[in-house]
This record gives C-alpha cells, sequence and structure tokens, in this order.
C-alpha cells in the first residue's frame, strides 16, 4: 500500500515542482506580483507586455484606469498608437461601481481577451490579457 | 492562447505539495508515529504558509525569493526527516528561528542606514570570529570550523561569509575615504587573502571557495584597476597549485575527483556512495522511503542532493538546481534595480553567495569538480547554515526596495 502511493506521488511530486517553476518564471516574464498587497498598491492599471523599445512608437510601460481609459489612433484617445492596423476609437475600459468592463468600439481588427475576440462589452479582473493586434496589455486591478 | 493569470497559484502550489508530501511520511512512519511528528507537519505548512502571507502584507520589495526558498526549504526538510525524524524536528526550529531572523534581517535593512559606514566594524568582526574559531574551534569532518556555544555548535564562516559582504559593499560602494587611501585595493585583496588563507588553515576549503568567489566576483564588476583581476587569478592558480602540494587533505579531493574508484573502501566511499545512490534514483526517483539515503555519510547535510535524488529522481534534483538559478535571477534583477550602490552591491554579493555555495556543493556530489565540505543553503540540514542562509535571505528582501541616493556616495 506505502509502495504504490509512493511511487504515484513520486511522479506528482515531480509535476508539482516542475509547476511551481513554471509558474514563477511565467510571473516574473510577466512581471506581476504574486501576492495580494492590500491598499499598499490601489488601483487599477493596464500593464504593456510587449519590449517597449521593439515597438516603433511611443508608449509607457502601464497605464492607469480611471473612470475611462481608450485606445485608438486619434489623438482624443489617453493611448495613442499609430498604427494602420488599429482603428481611430478602438476599445475603452470603464469603471462602473468597483467593476472594469471592456467595450469594443467597433474596431476593423478587433479587441482579444485571454485569446477570444471581443464582441460587445465584457466584465474584466485582475490577470486578464488584452490584445490589440501585436500589443499585449495585462489588466491589474490593485485595490 | 493565453488563459487568465492566476497570481496565488505558486502559493496553493508549495501548499498541496507539502500536504501530499506530509502524508506520505506520515504512512511512512505510521507504527512509531508521535506527537511530534503531527508537530512537524502542522509546523511546516503553518510557518510557511503564513510567513509568505506576512511578507506580502509588510514588504514592497520582491516577492518571488521567498517563495523560491520556501519549495527549496520544504524539499529539504521532508527529505531530512525521512532520513531521521529527530534530526527533522529540529530541522524545523531551526527553520522557525531562521524565518524569525529573516524578519529581523529585512527589518535591520530597511530601517538602518548606515551599514556602508562600518567598514572597521566589519573587519573586526570578521577577524574576531576568525580568531574565535581558531581559539575554540573543534574538529568535525577534518575541518576545524566549529565553535560550541552553550552547547549549540555554531560555523563562524557562515556569518564570517555575510560580514564579507558587507565588507565588501561598504569597500566599493560606501564611504569614500577608505577608496581614497593609497593602494586601497591591493590592502583590500590582501585582507581578503588573510581570511582565505585563515579558513585553509581551519581546512575548510568549502568556505575557502566561497570567499575566493565572492571576492573574484565582486572585484571583476567593480574595481578601478583592471590588472588587479588579472593578479587576483594569477594568484588564486598559485595558490591552488601550492595548496595541492602542500596540503595532504587538498590532493585527497583532487584524487577522489579525478578517480574514486580505487579508494572505494576508504577515502573515495562518500563520493562513489553518492553517484551510486543518484543512479539508483533514475528519472523520477525510487519514491519516498523506498530508497537507502542513509548509506551516504552525511546524506542529510553536504550531501542531501544525492538523496534527493535518489528517492525523488534526478528531475527533483534538476529542479532544485532550476530553483537556485531562478533565485540568483531574482536577485541580480534586484541589484540592477536598486539605485543605491551600496545596496546594490550588497545584493549582488548576497545572490552571489547564494548561486557560488549551491555550485559548489552541487557540482560537488555530482563529482564535476573536486568535492568540498558545504551545505547546499536552505536545503541541508544544520541549524547555522539555515539560520545564516535566512539572515541572507532578508538582506536581499530588504535591498529589493527602492532607496533614494541621498547621503551616499556613488562610485
Amino acid at each position: 500500500m506505502f509502495d504504490l502511493l509512493s511511487i504515484v506521488l513520486k511522479y506528482v511530486f515531480v509535476f508539482i515542482i516542475y509547476l511551481f517553476i513554471f509558474t514563477i518564471i511565467r510571473m516574473i516574464y510577466l512581471d506581476i506580483r504574486s501576492v495580494d498587497y492590500g491598499n499598499l498598491e490601489s488601483g487599477a492599471y493596464l500593464k504593456l507586455l510587449n519590449r517597449i523599445d521593439s515597438l516603433p512608437y511611443n508608449l509607457s510601460d502601464s497605464y492607469p484606469v480611471e473612470g475611462e481609459l481608450t485606445l485608438g489612433r486619434q489623438k482624443e484617445n489617453i493611448i495613442q498608437i499609430k498604427d494602420p492596423y488599429i482603428s481611430k476609437k478602438h476599445f475603452r475600459i470603464i469603471k462602473d461601481e468597483e467593476e472594469f468592463f471592456l467595450e469594443d468600439l467597433g474596431s476593423s481588427n478587433g479587441t482579444y481577451l485571454n485569446g477570444e475576440r471581443v464582441l460587445d462589452v465584457v466584465r474584466i479582473g485582475k490577470g486578464d490579457i488584452i490584445k490589440v493586434g501585436e500589443l499585449e496589455f495585462i489588466f491589474i486591478d490593485g485595490a | 492562447m493565453k488563459e487568465r493569470l492566476n497570481s496565488k497559484a505558486p502559493r496553493k502550489l508549495l501548499f498541496l505539495f507539502e500536504i501530499l508530501s506530509l502524508s506520505l511520511i506520515f504512512l511512512f512512519s505510521w507504527e512509531g508515529i508521535q506527537t511530534e511528528t503531527y508537530a512537524i507537519a502542522v509546523g511546516l505548512v503553518l510557518l510557511i504558509y503564513f510567513s509568505n502571507y506576512m511578507l506580502g502584507r509588510i514588504s514592497k520589495g520582491d516577492n518571488y525569493v521567498f517563495l523560491i526558498v520556501c519549495m527549496l526549504v520544504s524539499i529539504g526538510i521532508i527529505m531530512i526527516y525521512r532520513i531521521s525524524p529527530d534530526l527533522g524536528l529540529k530541522q524545523l526550529m531551526w527553520l522557525a528561528l531562521g524565518i524569525a531572523m529573516f524578519f529581523a534581517a529585512y527589518f535591520a535593512i530597511r530601517y538602518i542606514s548606515f551599514w556602508d559606514r562600518l567598514t572597521p566594524l566589519y573587519l573586526v568582526v570578521s577577524y574576531g570570529l576568525f580568531a574565535l574559531t581558531l581559539i575554540m574551534g573543534t574538529r568535525t569532518h577534518g575541518a576545524i570550523n566549529w565553535i560550541s556555544i552553550g552547547g549549540v555548535s555554531v560555523q563562524p564562516a557562515e556569518i564570517t561569509k555575510i560580514v564579507l559582504v558587507f565588507l565588501l559593499a561598504a569597500f566599493y560602494g560606501g564611504d569614500e575615504k577608505y577608496r581614497r587611501i593609497k593602494n586601497a585595493e591591493i590592502l583590500l585583496m590582501l585582507v581578503i587573502y588573510s581570511f582565505i588563507g585563515l579558513l585553509f588553515l581551519q581546512r575548510d576549503l568549502g568556505a575557502a571557495l566561497i570567499f575566493f568567489g565572492i571576492f573574484s566576483g565582486l572585484q571583476y564588476i567593480y574595481t578601478q584597476d583592471r590588472r588587479l583581476i588579472w593578479a587576483n587569478l594569477g594568484l588564486a592558480a598559485i595558490g591552488g597549485i601550492a595548496g595541492y602540494i602542500l596540503f595532504d587533505h587538498v590532493k585527497v579531493r583532487v584524487t577522489t575527483w579525478l578517480d574514486p574508484w580505487p579508494y572505494i573502501n576508504d577515502k573515495g566511499y562518500q563520493i562513489t556512495q553518492s553517484l551510486f545512490a543518484i543512479s539508483e534514483g533514475g528519472f523520477f526517483g525510487t519514491g519516498l522511503g523506498r530508497g537507502n539515503p542513509a548509506f551516504i555519510p552525511l546524506s542529510y547535510n553536504d550531501f542531501i542532493f544525492s538523496a534527493i535524488s535518489e528517492e525523488m529522481g534526478i528531475f527533483t534534483g534538476i529542479g532544485i538546481i532550476m530553483l537556485f538559478m531562478l533565485l540568483v535571477y531574482r536577485g541580480f534583477k534586484i541589484a540592477l534595480r536598486q539605485d543605491n550602490q551600496f545596496f546594490r552591491i550588497l545584493a549582488l554579493g548576497i545572490s552571489m553567495v547564494f548561486g557560488i555555495q549551491s555550485f559548489i556543493i552541487i557540482g560537488g556530489v555530482l563529482k564535476v569538480i573536486p568535492l568540498t565540505g558545504l551545505t547546499l543553503p536552505f536545503v541541508s540540514y544544520g541549524g547555522s547554515s539555515v539560520v545564516t542562509s535566512f539572515i541572507a535571505l532578508g538582506i536581499l528582501q530588504g535591498t529589493s526596495e527602492k532607496r533614494g541616493k541621498a547621503g551616499i556616495g556613488n562610485g
């Protein structure tokens, strides 16, 4: 009985240890914090996952989401991206009663949330990945 | 396709690993199970879970290093308990003390700001600890590196190691007045070589190697005079050859490294048993409790890597190496992000201590490099090793927080 259990569990142990390592590497790669910091870092923000210097346009590392955050090719957007692939008004993130929603503003090439195309409005939470063209953002809700 | 990211996943995996391995340990020692066994189980899980939680609350700095170390500690303590329940219980107490010291070191780094101005103190403490070892030292396993204070054995070189990092950080990144002394760097080299010489006299080859490694690394990065790097390497080569010719205990290490098989019954016994154990384990190991780690002398201490490889497989062994690589990587990352020169060198030095020490001992038990007696940080049994490793980790945690450049000269 013990022998059998021990033999089965040895594979499980190796699996858990590697999954642990893999998760940590992935989190380090995405550069997010693994522990809830309570009120130490309040506020939600979008963090750019692409390397800034690999992109041909000016972007900053992260954008706070306060009320409304818009992304598009037009100057009026908070995040302006001069890329023909991006629509004039591409998407926006709205805060409504402590919840955050991602709305695609009828873009021609689409907005993807965790790999799925956003058709209308979806609620987003901590750790969600938003993809527009070649740009990837991670949504982090610090509160 | 990217799935949603769960930011608490590593903590949960750690928890799962502990629960599973502990229940297996329960089954393993079912007949002789004592209340102490429950103590170790509940103690380990609670200790690690709460300290992770606490750290997240109080520290704004890096939060991966402690998590990685928790995994290493869990693997180590389970293996130690399986080899000897008494030692496992003792190790748990050392671990509790270690974590307390981790927080103490963290707060000391966070709230005390004059660490970079204490160069003379570091010198005095280092030489003092060496003197203490030579006067009161007792010989274990061929090295005089233990002193006994009130029944508790401590290894002063473990503490000196950390003091050395502080000394080097204070020299290269702290007060400039020491660097303005004529030939300051040559004097520093003499001091370090005197440390290494003293360690050689105590026959503590492993510690001597670590001291040399830390010094060479930091010198390579920060020295103003590039010729000194060559001088250092040349001296090391001469010293190594001289040590091989003059000292028998160095010669034995090299002979058993090149070919241990003719000496399988005496001086090559340890290393051959270690190799047998690792090959016995194969990819996934024999399973916890189903191997014979007791055949390897000191399997709970220097040779814990072989014992783990035997029962949990070389995949776990590779996992341990990867965890150390991640730890060192995080340490370097902390150093790169730190603007304050002194704390940057401190973070670099501490990460190098972990990296070099694990490389030397894992390389040694795998017969890749000559074997020198050292503990595998966080995994091996040993009070002073666990406590000082956690102090070093606390320092690393403290340096991971941003600091102003105010009041400190930048070199």
